[in-house]
């Protein structure tokens, strides 16, 4: 049972900072699945922050009131002892783990607390059956995809058995199939009985998991939902929240897109990494141009590997033929732009203006300011870009390929984490960039962006091409079969 | 907050300790491998080092801390195969770098550039072995050149060198320190990670 | 930075098998001896003993090439100092010298650290901390590098990438700018992940004041008496020598 007390935080100094949330009343009771969700920045992960007690123990800023887990008040006891009852999983699968190799990492939370050696032994052996880990055991944890990284770090809060798991949107960085297996061991928890709270914005993967939704807004929960009641508002209701899709099969209306005219050649698409087996083989091939392409595909199916050769970051790898001329990889490093999936990467410089600027050949103020302006960020024109929001950081990384005249512009993952408001937004940017004759290609995961804007798909498995078509009535049936009709692979029991 | 190490701030002391180290080595690995560039390699390195050492000192400021980047520090470069001279070095000059910062409350900017650059001199124990070396081949140079002319050499060498050296490191500390806070400015108050 | 990763698993695991504690002590006789002493007197033939260390050792791992072309490296550097120390003289014989002498000394060293860190995960090098009581104050921090160290690596691949995109010209010739073009998104991106770790761990546990478990069994073995004893003879003949020349 958890129970927030008129909660308020707010984070920074003498809570300079802001955000956090007011007057938070809440009881969970044992055994139930909550869902915290709410556009970003409405305070649900300061929720489970509170829960797991790093407020106010790491997050430094100004709380009042109490919060309790069953019985401890978290608020006040160490963290050391809230781990014995809170296990926490993160949004970030890259920066939650604190060992090199697998195995360490499943047990590090029991081998802190103190636990005897013998009955962690005996726990890793059950948990490496139940979330059928044998293969990814003693395996060296970058090396991992995401998806193995949540699991890893699933387990490992699974071994430490806390009667109350929150979660930080889990689901952020992983693909349709990662998701599934997600929702398999949040199913497996609350069938042992434990209390689960999720901030999320995916919600498709939590319905028959989820027993009570809780819409946030500007730190304050706005509306408590039971599932029932949650599942009968329609889609529009949902949309006008703010929130993500419930039921995926809702997305699936044709719209009116225009698919890609034209068609680029590509020759010799074969790449190997240094001491791997080859990640992508492309016999000679065309693929649609001038359009917004999704280029989906499980992990390791060789979609990075593919746009990386294709933007010229591998040398020697392939031949593209548009528009009558050949693009050696040297010559697509100047005619292509990748927008990273952490952008952070590709900023540079002091100012948002300086970042356009300095992408260009003949540096013109009025230029850059044109193309910032195209792109809504006059008002940051000044601002540091590493100091700007998620989406503003995205966009300031396109001025930058657009200033440098790029044709054609790669986006890899760009919705991973991102709320309804934001992804309708990437949408809106990547039909921008179209209309400004530009190819553009994304790797995602995320259904509703490709519903949203993507005029083609094509399809990856094992390093190879397997499918690709226009986003017509036959395209969303292999869409829906690749995105709903998914079987679990390697569900935990 | 109290003034004891909290786990949080281990884990930033580990942080920089390897920002500290990798960004070190960068500099180092290509320029070590040309012999006569060895003696400004430590200046170069305590140049480049004060930019994540700066930050550092924006983010953890308890007494201890230096100390234990020098030991970590040290140690790193004995097991990379550079031999453990650099531990006690470390701890020693890493420990009047605490002291340093501490007397001007991990503050003061003055107080920061000196204590990076007292801090830095633990280089000097990975020069150590570079010092028996030169004698060695100082007396083989002697078999080539005449003893009397090494014997000179000899003489006036070692320590001479070793005070060029050190103070190469400590100037270039201070202006590394600068660097860094300059650097600082520039980028990282405006990104809120300070 | 790949080459100094730690090792990810005890299981798939050939050679020799040695308690940490005996691998940093071999690697402390190797370093300090190679590196600190003068060739002179009984050095001459520890030396060359010295330095067949991370050859049998790489060899006992079965990595053939590996420990051939180290052997092949040294054997070539030791001919050459020896062809300068005798034959050659002037200049040549000084550059020769400086070069191989180098070589020499810090090739063992380099490649015994390597083969300790191959060898060893990061739960056995924590846990012979552990027992060699070493405060956590030093455990944590070091435990924290060893798992930053390929972060790193990877962080700054994506930098380059995007250094890459964005033309060669990027920079230009501006050395401070080069270098602030690639250490300010290296560092807020560490920094980053840093903070989001920190705050993982402890919700895990970590800094309980209690005694970690440590899940890998450590513990000396036959093998390492030898080692041992080989190391003690090593330094014994060392300080030997030390004693007669005093």
């Amino acid at each position: 049972m958890i129970r927030l007390e008129h909660v308020t935080f707010s984070y920074g100094e003498d809570g300079a900072q802001g955000g956090g949330v007011q007057n938070i009343n809440l009881n969970i009771e044992t055994g139930q699945c909550i869902v915290l969700c709410g556009e970003s920045g409405c305070g649900k992960t300061t929720i489970t922050r509170l829960i797991n007690g790093l407020i106010p123990h790491y997050y430094e800023g100004k709380m009042c009131g109490e919060v309790w887990v069953n019985g401890a008040k978290v608020s006040v006891q160490p963290l050391y002892d809230t781990a014995r009852i809170v296990g926490s999983v993160f949004q970030n699968p890259r920066s939650q783990f604190f060992n090199v190799d697998t195995t360490s990492e499943i047990t590090f939370g029991c081998e802190n607390l103190g636990q005897p050696a013998q009955s962690i032994r005996e726990r890793l052996e059950k948990t490496v059956q139940d979330f059928r880990l044998k293969q990814l055991m003693g395996r060296n944890i970058f090396q991992l995809s995401g998806g193995e990284k949540q699991k890893i770090a699933s387990a490992g809060v699974s071994m430490m058995a806390p009667d109350v798991i929150v979660l930080d949107e889990p689901s952020s960085n992983l693909d349709a199939a990662a998701i599934l297996d997600l929702r398999a061991t949040l199913a497996a928890w609350k069938s042992q009985g434990k209390t689960i709270v999720v901030s999320e914005h995916r919600l498709y993967y939590l319905q028959g998991i989820a027993d009570r939704f809780i819409y946030m807004a500007a730190g304050q929960v706005k509306k408590e939902y039971s599932a029932e009641e949650f599942e009968q508002l329609t889609a529009q209701q949902r949309a006008d929240m703010g929130l993500r899709t419930y039921r995926l099969e809702d997305l699936l209306s044709p719209k009116a897109l225009q698919p890609a005219t034209k068609q680029m050649a590509l020759r010799h698409f074969c790449f190997a990494y240094k001491n791997a087996s080859q990640t992508l083989c492309l016999r000679d091939c065309n693929i649609p141009a001038n359009g917004i392409v999704g280029i989906i595909g499980n992990n390791g199916a060789g979609k990075s590997t593919f746009s990386r050769c294709f933007c010229g970051l591998e040398n020697h790898c392939g031949k593209v033929i548009w528009n009558g001329q050949s693009y050696r990889p040297k010559d697509r490093l100047n005619t292509c732009y990748m927008v990273m999936q952490d952008v952070n990467h590709q900023l540079f410089t002091e100012t948002v203006l300086d970042e356009v600027l300095i992408s260009m050949a003949d540096a013109s103020r009025e230029a850059a300011e044109k193309i910032l302006a195209d792109l809504d960020l006059t008002e940051v024109i000044d601002r540091h870009p590493m100091s700007l929001s998620g989406g503003q950081k995205q966009r300031v990384a396109i001025a930058s390929a657009i200033a440098s005249k790029r044709a054609i512009l790669f986006f890899d993952e760009p919705t991973s984490g991102l709320d309804y408001l934001h992804m309708k937004e990437v949408a809106n940017v990547l039909r921008q960039v179209r209309d400004r004759g530009m190819s553009v290609y994304v790797i995602t995961h995320d259904l509703e962006l490709i519903l949203d804007c993507c005029t083609d798909i094509i399809h990856f498995e094992s390093g190879t091409i397997i499918d690709q078509f226009p986003m017509d009535g036959a395209g969303l049936e292999k869409i829906r079969s690749y995105f709903i009709n998914k079987k679990i692979i390697n569900a935990p029991k | 907050m109290s003034n004891k190490l909290q786990p949080k701030d281990l884990i930033n002391l580990g942080l920089f300790t390897v920002l500290y180290f990798v960004i070190g080595c960068c500099v180092a690995i290509p320029v070590g491998f040309v012999p006569i560039f060895l003696p400004v390699l430590g200046a170069l390195w305590s140049l480049v080092t004060g930019i994540p050492f700066m930050l550092f000192l924006t983010r953890v400021k308890k007494f201890g801390m230096v100390t234990i980047m020098g030991f970590l520090s040290g140690l790193l470069m004995g097991l990379t195969g550079m031999g453990f001279w650099g531990v006690p070095m470390g701890v020693i000059f890493g420990f009047l770098g605490d002291l340093i910062l501490k007397s001007g409350g991990y503050k003061s900017a003055k107080k920061s550039l000196i204590g990076y650059a007292v801090f830095s001199l633990w280089m000097m124990g990975t020069y150590i072995p570079m010092y028996f070396m030169v004698e060695d081949s100082w007396a083989n140079f002697a078999a080539s050149f005449g003893e009397e002319y090494a014997d000179k050499v000899m003489a006036a060498m070692p320590m001479w060198s070793m005070a060029l050296v050190t103070g190469g490191i400590f100037v270039f500390a201070i202006l590394g320190g600068l660097l860094g806070k300059a650097i600082l400015k520039k980028h990282f108050a405006k990104t809120g990670i300070v | 930075m790949n080459g100094v990763s730690f090792s990810a698993s005890i299981d798939k695991r050939k050679g020799i098998t040695l308690d940490p504690r005996t691998k940093l002590l071999l690697l402390l006789t190797v370093t300090t001896l190679m590196l600190s002493t003068s060739n002179e007197g009984l050095m001459t033939f520890v030396k060359p003993c010295l330095s067949l260390v991370p050859f049998l050792l790489i060899l006992s791992e079965r990595r053939v090439k590996t420990a051939g072309k180290y052997l092949l490296l040294y054997a070539v550097c030791f001919l050459l100092e020896r062809i300068a120390l005798t034959t050659l003289s002037g200049l040549l014989s000084f550059t020769v010298l400086a070069l191989t002498s180098i070589m020499t000394r810090f090739a063992p060293g380099i490649m015994t650290g390597a083969w300790l860190i191959s060898s060893t995960t990061v739960s056995e090098f924590i846990g012979a901390m552990e027992r060699m009581h070493i405060t956590e104050k030093i455990i944590i921090p070091l435990s924290v590098i060893f798992r930053f160290f390929p972060t790193i690596s990877e962080e700054y691949q994506a930098i380059r990438d995007a250094m890459k995109m964005r033309g060669i010209r990027f920079g230009g010739k501006n050395l401070l700018l080069m270098v602030e073009y690639r250490l300010v998104p290296l560092m807020v991106s560490v920094v980053k992940i840093g903070d989001e770790l920190s705050a993982a761990a402890l919700t895990r546990g970590m800094g309980a004041p209690i005694k970690r478990t440590n899940l890998c069994r450590i513990g000396f073995r036959f093998q390492d008496g030898v080692v041992l004893l080989f190391c003690s003879v090593c330094v014994g003949l060392f300080l030997c020598q030390q004693f007669m020349m005093l």
